[in-house]
């Protein structure tokens, strides 16, 4: 690897986002530092002003392209990184800032700006692979650092890094949860959400707001039948569905034919 | 159903023998109440049981009452203790040995176990026992088993269907019934369950108990049927590959493998290789299932894309397949994978209708 002493250099950027992932990593605590060991970290904005020039053998990037600045930002990341990975589900989705992507763009840029010809933005808010190759994608609001944890390490062994992205339903059940849809009645979106979290939800009661975004083959429209048997309105149905990762494709196609 | 001596006593006989076993040095894992919901886990005491509270098992539906009934299946099966859904298989070291990790394997005992999850720890045998799953014999060797007959079985249970309940005939320690919170019957199916039964002051069941206990364990059987019967049932599924009642159900079905969780019987797993940062490695055992989608999923292709044709082969598996494999069914008749439904599925449902669409094609 290129760090010095052989370490892995990595580097950590941010796009439009909450910062909520790279606190993940900072949050890491002990065990980001057991990383030092083998991570040089050449760039961290949000940990350290000592910030080293490319290239990079890995790239977290957090937040979602929503500027031209960030269009070209993320090109000249790319080229400047053997590995990419996007971080969180602004950088793998679009996040919570795709809302504005199904509202009429010069509209919002009115209503959040005083002088909206000062913005200078993209029309939609993307996922950094709309733009680059990416490597691994994690996704989370935030990401869950252990996740984050265990796709470096296994970059680091040298291997593909791997996680199951089924749904959030058997981690919850191997955690041994209660149900909350079957005890409670209550509308969860682990049926169509991959795990990952830990089932931090549903482990307190609660169903999972769908922050990790879909599994590999999700059925959202079975799941929205189901929310509206258990009393919920169409219009809370796409609300829920849709939250942070609206613009992830097997959401954004359930939202397009069932808000028609 | 009805072999072996029964002996009678009071409730209080009942805690008299959880104290007995208690006495014998076991860890008792039971009945329990948790968040709302009657889950299998550990008791300290007899009272932790939650006589006279009551479930309602419906299609993805669960909710207790207190009302002095009974309560039917918990959420757990014995699974989670014979089978874990998270298990270290080894740890790779730095430089390349294998290291397996040492288990405590304490005597336990499963105290008021249903007789579907009986059925179910005897499929167990013959697939994880038969197969040499070492934790699962280790746990087995140490297992003392308790089952509580069922005199009212629940709205999703179908085990006199299945042939598992509602009364067990072998394979346990000791079986009780509950006729009534006074009478309680007592049945021994192993030296060691009647050298535990010794310790109680039981008498031997009058004849009139004796019929009280054969009436009310056939009412329940009536009560615990599903609308379609095993005779011929693997020839007919398999019959019917191409039922649209699969399509219509993928239309509904989340895909989300919760059935596969809650089945005492499931056992597919994925493996998982989890580096640590001091150059060793953990190889871990954790629950999966066929819903998943990623699990008919190799390289190069993938065998069953498609949610019904998922959905397809679970139905395949329980009913036609795990004969062959097993000889026996798979499935148990529990009812948690139509509780535990998120979607409310039910599986008795299901195959009625495949088995009608058959029934209708033979008689055109």
């Amino acid at each position: 690897m290129s760090g010095i002493n052989g370490k892995i250099r990595l580097a950590v950027f941010k796009l439009t986002s909450c910062s909520g992932c790279q606190q993940q990593i900072i949050d890491l605590g002990e065990l980001l530092l057991a990383l030092l060991d083998r991570v040089e970290i050449a760039y961290f904005l949000e940990a350290s002003s000592d910030a080293k020039p490319g290239p990079y053998d890995v790239a977290l990037i957090e937040g979602s392209v929503s500027t031209p600045h960030e269009e070209k930002l993320v090109k000249n990341i790319r080229e400047n990184s053997k590995i990419v990975v996007s971080v969180g589900s602004c950088a793998t989705y679009g996040g919570i800032q795709a809302l504005r992507n199904w509202m009429e763009f010069e509209e919002v840029k009115k209503t959040v700006y005083e002088k909206p010809e000062w913005v200078e933005a993209l029309e939609k808010s993307r996922p950094i692979s709309d733009f680059i190759k990416v490597d691994y994608a994690i996704s989370g609001c935030p990401a869950n650092k252990l996740q984050l944890l265990s796709t470096l390490k296994q970059i680091l062994i040298g291997r593909r890094a791997y996680h199951r992205e089924e749904s959030l339903c058997q981690e919850c059940k191997r955690k041994g949860n209660v149900c909350v849809v079957v005890a409670k009645g209550e509308p969860c979106l682990g049926p169509i959400i991959k795990e990952g979290c830990g089932a931090l939800c549903p482990s307190y009661g609660r169903g999972c707001y769908g922050c990790f975004g879909p599994t590999i083959d999700p059925k959202p429209d079975a799941l929205a039948k189901r929310f509206e048997d258990l009393g919920l309105s169409r219009e809370e149905v796409a609300s829920r569905i849709r939250n942070v990762t609206s613009w992830s494709e097997p959401i954004r196609r359930f939202l397009e034919s069932y808000e028609r | 159903m009805f072999s072996g001596p029964l002996y009678s006593g009071g409730f209080s006989e009942l805690k008299r023998l959880f104290q007995e076993i208690r006495d014998r040095n076991y860890r008792i894992v039971g009945p329990r109440l948790e968040d709302g919901v009657v889950r299998l886990g550990e008791l300290q005491s007899f009272e932790e049981i939650p006589y006279g509270v009551s479930d309602v098992q419906r299609p993805g539906y669960y909710r207790i009452r207190v009302d002095g009934g009974r309560f039917r299946t918990p959420l757990d099966s014995p699974k989670q203790l014979l089978y874990p859904p998270e298990l270290t298989i080894f740890r790779v070291t730095k430089d390349w040995k294998i290291e397996y990790p040492s288990y405590r394997f304490e005597k336990t005992a499963l105290f008021g176990i249903k007789p579907c999850d009986l059925a179910a720890i005897k499929i167990m045998d013959r697939v994880q026992g038969e197969l040499g799953d070492e934790y699962f014999l280790k746990m087995r060797e140490n297992l003392l088993l308790v089952v509580e007959n069922c005199v009212e079985p629940g709205e999703n249970c179908f085990c006199a269907t299945m042939g598992t309940g509602p009364a067990a005939s072998t394979g346990f320690d000791i079986a009780y019934t509950r006729l009534d919170n006074s009478i309680i019957l007592f049945q021994p199916g192993s030296d060691l369950g009647a050298d535990i039964l010794g310790e109680l002051s039981l008498e031997p069941a009058t004849p009139d108990q004796v019929g009280a206990f054969r009436r009310a364990i056939l009412k329940a059987a009536e009560r615990a049927k599903a609308g379609f019967r095993l005779e011929n049932l693997p020839d007919i599924l398999e019959l019917n590959l191409e039922s649209k009642v699969y399509r219509e159900i993928a239309e509904r079905c989340l895909g989300c493998a919760n059935c596969n969780m809650v089945c005492p019987t499931c056992f597919c797993f994925d493996i998982i290789d989890e580096p640590e940062l001091d150059g060793s490695s953990r190889r871990i055992r954790i629950w999966d299932g066929c819903h998943s989608y990623s699990y008919a999923q190799v390289a190069g292709g993938h065998f069953r894309k498609d949610l019904w044709a998922r959905y397809r082969h679970s139905i395949l598996h329980k009913f036609v397949y795990w004969l062959r494999q097993f000889g026996s069914f798979g499935c148990v008749g529990c009812g948690r994978c139509i509780t535990w439904c998120p979607a409310g599925i039910d599986l008795r449902e299901v195959i009625s209708k495949i088995v009608e669409e058959v029934e209708e094609r033979c008689r055109k």
